[in-house]
Parts: structure tokens; C-alpha cells; sequence
């Protein structure tokens, strides 16, 4: 009678230590302090928002307007530096001192 | 059609009086040297502001300064808002770049010994400039209200508890009570949008009316030759070469400010512990390092209080550089000098420490 209950839970518990083992569960191990900081870093990099384009498209914008600004930058500081050398001229030559006669 | 445009202008003459303006822009000369280049530090800083200022109005429409609103508001800011991100990136790279800026025309002033008679108010006026620019820094960083920003907000503000007699008074006019909480959050959000920026208004008028009064100063090294100074019109010569430099930082602000968008973490919880790896923004690093590297106890006197009173004491010995430093060309002005070169090889070495 008593042979008869026992295997029961005995199969049962030989059970879940297979189905453990094999899945790679660790029954026995708790997580060491540098686990649970790595997942709770983990965790933590979910719940931040990071901005990122979400696309191929939207990175592809941010690279194009990018490449507008520098493009805009470089034309102004061409006209800039043709209009600098204009104003230098005209300065010495006394254009401006004329001027204020 | 020339005739209407001579009238247009004449009647916006007569009441604006934009011509005597103009009349006094080209008046004004800029000496060229191989110091000149620091001359548009200044001038860096002001297209800062301006970029503070306006991306700060189009943040404040959608930011909540409540303890439930504050973090999801920045959030929305990033996720919902169009173009939300960036404006948010903009702002923060912008306030950075002011800092740094503000540091090396300072320092750039200080080493040229430009403070000197008949200068000094101009100076002391960039000092104030220098703190109220930090404490914007330092009050927009709670506003985000995330667990990192809480952290070094309640470190920051127990700062000036070690200070004697008046100290808990003032971490206490900081915080709105005894612990960082939503009073903080709201006092903060009050300094960051209006007082600090008024403020930062009023002196940069004080500042800018002086250096209108008293003209571009010349470095000591170059005065002391005797020479004659080749000089430029301020304007258009100047301000020609000014917009050149503010196209190009304009250009390194916006591709930073999209590539390296700062992130948020979640809201803080006012009962959690500090996270691990706290650090102030890069500007109070050097500060942050000297207060942790300084040992708890000299001869029975706080170490923290030593740190911050010295701290105290410099600031008020560089507020009042230009009385210290009465003899600019002599022995005494060179030793002042060499202590502009170890302040920035002290901060420097202390902010590569604080990150290693």
C-alpha cells in the first residue's frame, strides 16, 4: 500500500528536474550580485528613451538633412567670404571714411 | 520706386533711429592681432542664448512641471512631438556649448589680462554672467525628473549644507523644504524659464554696454609691444567674419544635436535609492571629483565644509581678479597668470578623473 502512493510524486519531481535540466533552469543557483545588476541594467535600457530613427527611411532623412545644413553652411560661408573680402577692400581703399563725410 | 524706398526708410529713420545706430556700428574698430581670434568667444556665446531661448519657448508649450507630468511631458516631447527630439537635443548640446564658451572667454580674458583698468565692472559682470549661466545648467538638468536627474539634484543641493551658520538655510531655499520633492521640481522649472534668464538678460545688457563704452580691449603681451594695431570696422568687416563663425558652430551644434540626442530614463521615484554610476553634468565634474577625492576629516573639520568654503573663497578671489591683480605687467601679474594655467590643468585632469 505504501509502495503502492509513492511513485507518484517521486515520478513527478524527477520530472520537472528533467524538464529543468534540460531548458538550462538552474534550480539550485541564485543570481549572482553581477547578474542581477546586469539584468536590472537591462531592464533599466528598456524603460530609457533613446531617440533613433525607427527606418531605413526616417535615417535616411536625418543623413539628408544633415547633409542640407552643411550644404546650406558651406554655400553662406562662400558668399561670406566673397563679401569679407569686398568690405576689406573698399576699407582700404577709405570707402566707409568717405562715406561718413 | 527708389524715391519710395529712400521714404520707407526715412520714416522708419525718424522714429526708430536706426541711422545714428548704424552710424556708431561703423564708427567702432576691432583691433587685429594673433589674439583676435577669442574676440568672437563672446559673441559665440550670445548665439547660444538666442538658440537657448527660443528652442527653451518651444519646449516650455508642451513640458508639465508637476511630479506625475514632468517626466512623461519630456517624453511626449520625444516620442509624439514632430521634430520634438531634436528641439530637446538642440536645447541641451546649446546649453553646453554656452557653458564651454562661457569658460574659455573667461579664461581667455583672464591669461590676455584684458580685466584690467578701466575694465573691471566688465569683468565682474562676466563672473555673475558665469554663475547664472551654471545655475541654469544646473536647474534645467532636475526638469526631465528622471532617477539620474533627482539623484544629483538632492547631492547638488545637500552641497552647501557644509557651510556654516547659513548653509542648511540655503539648501533648504534650494530644495523648497528639507528633500528634493515637487516644490523642488516647480521652484526649479520657476528659476530655469524666468529669473535665471532675465538675469542672464540684464547683465548681458551691462556687460555689452560696457564693452560699447570702453571698446575691444587689447592683451597685455600685445599692448606692452607699443606697436601700432591694425584695426577692422566692427561693422561690416567684423560682423561678416562673426557670421562665418556662427554658420560653422551652427553646423557642429545641429549634427551633434541630431546624432547624439541625449536620452530620458524613467521618473524618478523620490524613495529609491540613488543609482549607481550618479554624475553631474561635465561642467561640475572637476567640482564633484575634488569633493569625493577630499578626505572626510582634516584636524577634526569636515572635509566637505573645507572643500566648499574653499570653493567659496576662490570664487570671490576671481570676482575680484582685477583689484587682486593691480599690477598686470609685474612679477605678481605673472604668478595670477600661471594660476589660469593651473586651474585648467586642474579641471581638466579632475573631469578625465571623475569619468575613468
Amino acid at each position: 500500500m505504501i509502495r503502492g502512493k509513492k511513485p507518484a510524486p517521486a515520478f513527478l519531481l524527477l520530472l520537472v528536474f528533467f524538464l529543468a535540466f534540460f531548458s538550462g533552469y538552474d534550480l539550485a543557483q541564485q543570481d549572482t550580485p553581477e547578474e542581477q545588476s546586469q539584468t536590472a541594467q537591462a531592464e533599466k535600457e528598456k524603460e530609457k528613451i533613446v531617440p533613433s530613427p525607427k527606418n531605413i527611411k526616417e535615417s535616411t532623412d536625418i543623413y539628408v538633412f544633415v547633409g542640407w545644413i552643411w550644404l546650406a553652411v558651406c554655400v553662406l560661408v562662400f558668399f561670406l567670404r566673397l563679401k569679407i573680402k569686398e568690405v576689406d577692400r573698399l576699407y582700404r581703399l577709405g570707402y566707409f571714411s568717405q562715406k561718413k563725410k | 520706386m527708389g524715391n519710395m524706398k529712400t521714404e520707407i526708410r526715412f520714416w522708419f529713420d525718424e522714429r526708430l533711429g536706426i541711422s545714428s545706430i548704424a552710424g556708431f556700428l561703423r564708427k567702432k574698430m576691432v583691433p587685429q592681432h594673433r589674439h583676435s581670434l577669442w574676440y568672437y568667444t563672446g559673441s559665440a556665446i550670445l548665439l547660444f542664448f538666442a538658440i537657448q531661448v527660443v528652442t527653451g519657448f518651444m519646449l516650455a508649450f508642451y513640458y508639465k512641471p508637476t511630479l506625475e507630468g514632468a517626466n512623461q511631458s519630456v517624453a511626449r516631447i520625444m516620442t509624439e512631438v514632430p521634430l520634438g527630439w531634436i528641439i530637446r537635443s538642440i536645447h541641451s548640446w546649446s546649453a553646453s556649448f554656452m557653458i564651454a564658451f562661457v569658460f574659455i572667454h573667461l579664461l581667455s580674458i583672464w591669461i590676455a589680462k584684458s580685466y584690467r583698468r578701466p575694465r573691471e565692472f566688465t569683468w565682474m559682470s562676466g563672473v555673475f554672467l558665469l554663475v547664472f549661466t551654471l545655475a541654469s545648467g544646473f536647474t534645467g538638468y532636475l526638469l526631465p525628473w528622471d532617477e539620474l536627474s533627482l539623484s544629483a539634484t538632492k547631492v547638488g543641493t545637500d552641497i552647501p549644507r557644509s557651510v556654516p551658520y547659513v548653509g542648511v538655510w540655503v539648501t533648504k531655499f534650494l530644495r523648497g523644504g528639507e528633500d528634493v520633492t515637487g516644490d523642488t521640481l516647480t521652484r526649479f522649472f520657476s528659476f530655469h524659464v524666468s529669473i535665471l534668464p532675465l538675469l542672464i538678460f540684464a547683465f548681458i545688457a551691462v556687460h555689452v554696454y560696457l564693452i560699447q563704452k570702453l571698446g575691444m580691449s587689447l592683451p597685455l603681451s600685445v599692448e606692452s609691444k607699443k606697436e601700432k594695431v591694425k584695426e577692422l570696422p566692427f561693422w561690416p568687416n567684423f560682423i561678416y567674419r562673426e557670421m562665418v563663425v556662427w554658420l560653422l558652430l551652427f553646423g557642429i551644434l545641429m549634427t551633434l544635436a541630431i546624432f547624439l540626442p541625449p536620452s530620458l530614463e524613467k521618473t524618478a521615484d523620490l524613495m529609491a535609492p540613488a543609482p549607481e554610476g550618479l554624475r553631474p553634468e561635465w561642467y561640475f565634474l572637476f567640482l564633484f571629483q575634488t569633493l569625493k577625492v577630499f578626505p572626510p576629516k582634516v584636524l577634526f573639520i569636515n572635509g566637505d565644509t573645507i572643500v566648499v568654503l574653499l570653493i567659496l573663497a576662490a570664487v570671490i578671489l576671481f570676482f575680484f581678479l582685477p583689484v587682486i591683480d593691480n599690477k598686470p605687467a609685474e612679477k605678481k601679474g605673472k604668478v595670477i597668470t600661471f594660476f589660469a594655467y593651473v586651474f585648467i590643468v586642474f579641471a581638466v585632469a579632475m573631469t578625465v578623473w571623475s569619468l575613468l
